[in-house]
């Protein structure tokens, strides 16, 4: 027998074993003849220390328990009736949790929709003028960012000042996620024919 | 450490529908069940049969329990419920004694009278298992028999045995493990070697 595992099973049975070595313990406490037998001595002793007097020692006692329950029909056995029961009124509910999630998402598109600019005209862009261009090496403070003009009848001038807001923090976020919304604004406002010159309206945004 | 761990983890494996789980825990708390009943029968052979209805009626009870308080604290309000219907329906009155006072000569010569109703084998088998249990006691060491009675006897925890014994609780845990070992071999012995393997093993 391993040592370790009666020491286990004496402090186990002093409850003086971790919660999680008990279940695993308990488990194989269950299946183990020799090792209950050991854990049925381990009471005896017990018993004896406290002089537990007129206690037959060799009572027959958890052999005539374990007889009688022979005969019961095992605990989850008698819940498992309830269990169905309660398993055919559960079908519904990831359905349900759907259903609100997909209402809630289209509320939320909805509400954005509301919230958009229509036609450019109610925010305007302030682009400083002086900003145009940016000699890479000029400052040597860092790299250099490339923002696309906004058009001047339909800009997408919220976006811009999106842009500028992601470019301005870039330095403090992480590079992967930069790289990937920096792409996705590039992206975005490219123009529809892809032929436009690159940008008149540059600006250093390096801090 | 959480208190009760050990039982709600066979109590749990129970519910789940172990009842091998069950029989650890009636061969750890049986002697302690008997013991309680008996102080409202007079007859060992009844307190073992209203214990053995206590631990049918706790099993049938235990999908309810949930773990608010000690197994062992709600197994005991069972026996004694059932202990005192017993007594009810047979119209006897209980014992008034306290089981504790067990170095009471009269109290001793009452239990040895009880005795007399149990067959002469289960009764010598008895003794020699005490005997070599207080034999195996007697000859451990001093730190591993004080581990041993401070938890048995006072019910100290191992903390509280640590700090008794001035010394780490891994060392009470192993002393306390050592001592039952050294006990358990002898009483192997008896169990194995059927009757009289006691007086052999001197």
């Amino acid at each position: 027998m391993n040592e370790e595992l009666d020491s286990q099973l004496s402090a186990m049975f002093d409850d003086e074993l971790a919660p999680a070595e008990c279940e695993l313990l308990a488990r194989r406490l269950s299946r183990d003849e020799s090792l209950k037998a050991r854990w049925g001595r381990y009471a005896i002793v017990g018993a004896v220390i406290r002089a537990e007097r007129g206690v037959r020692l060799n009572a027959p006692l958890a052999g005539r328990v374990n007889a009688v329950l022979l005969a019961e029909p095992a605990l989850a056995a008698r819940t498992a009736p309830r269990d169905r029961r309660y398993a055919r009124l559960r079908w519904w509910q990831p359905l349900a949790g759907a259903a609100v999630a997909a209402g809630v998402a289209t509320v939320s598109i909805l509400w954005l929709r509301t919230q958009a600019p229509l036609g450019g005209t109610t925010l305007v862009a302030h682009v400083p003028a002086q900003a145009n261009v940016a000699s890479p090496g000029a400052s040597g403070q860092g790299d250099s960012y490339v923002v696309p003009r906004p058009k001047p009848a339909a800009a997408l001038v919220p976006s811009t000042e999106l842009a500028n807001y992601v470019v301005a923090h870039s330095m403090f976020s992480n590079p992967v996620a930069r790289g990937n919304l920096l792409s996705a604004f590039m992206t975005s406002e490219a123009p529809a024919s892809g032929t436009e010159e690159p940008q008149s309206d540059v600006k250093a945004l390096a801090h | 450490m959480s208190a009760d761990a050990s039982d709600l983890s066979l109590v749990r494996r129970v519910q789940r529908g172990d009842k091998g789980a069950f029989d650890a825990l009636v061969l750890k708390y049986q002697h302690k069940l008997v013991k309680l009943v008996m102080r409202y029968v007079r007859n060992p052979a009844e307190a073992e049969d209203i214990a053995q209805e206590a631990f049918i009626k706790a099993y049938r009870a235990l999908p309810q329990f949930r773990g608010d308080s000690a197994f062992y604290t709600w197994l005991y309000r069972i026996a004694i419920n059932t202990a005192k219907n017993a007594v009810v329906s047979r119209d006897r009155s209980p014992v008034e004694y306290d089981l504790d006072r067990n170095n009471n000569d009269e109290s001793y010569d009452m239990q040895g009278r009880m005795k007399d109703s149990e067959t002469p084998e289960g009764l010598v088998l008895t003794d020699e298992i005490r005997s070599t249990v207080n034999a195996a006691i007697d000859a451990l060491p001093e730190d591993l028999r004080t581990a041993i009675v401070l938890r048995e006897l006072e019910g100290l925890s191992y903390e509280e045995i640590a700090a008794a014994m001035d010394c780490p609780v891994g060392t009470v845990r192993s002393r306390i493990f050592r001592a039952r070992e050294a006990i358990d071999r002898r009483l192997r012995e008896v169990f194995e070697g059927g009757l009289g393997r006691a007086e052999e093993l001197g």
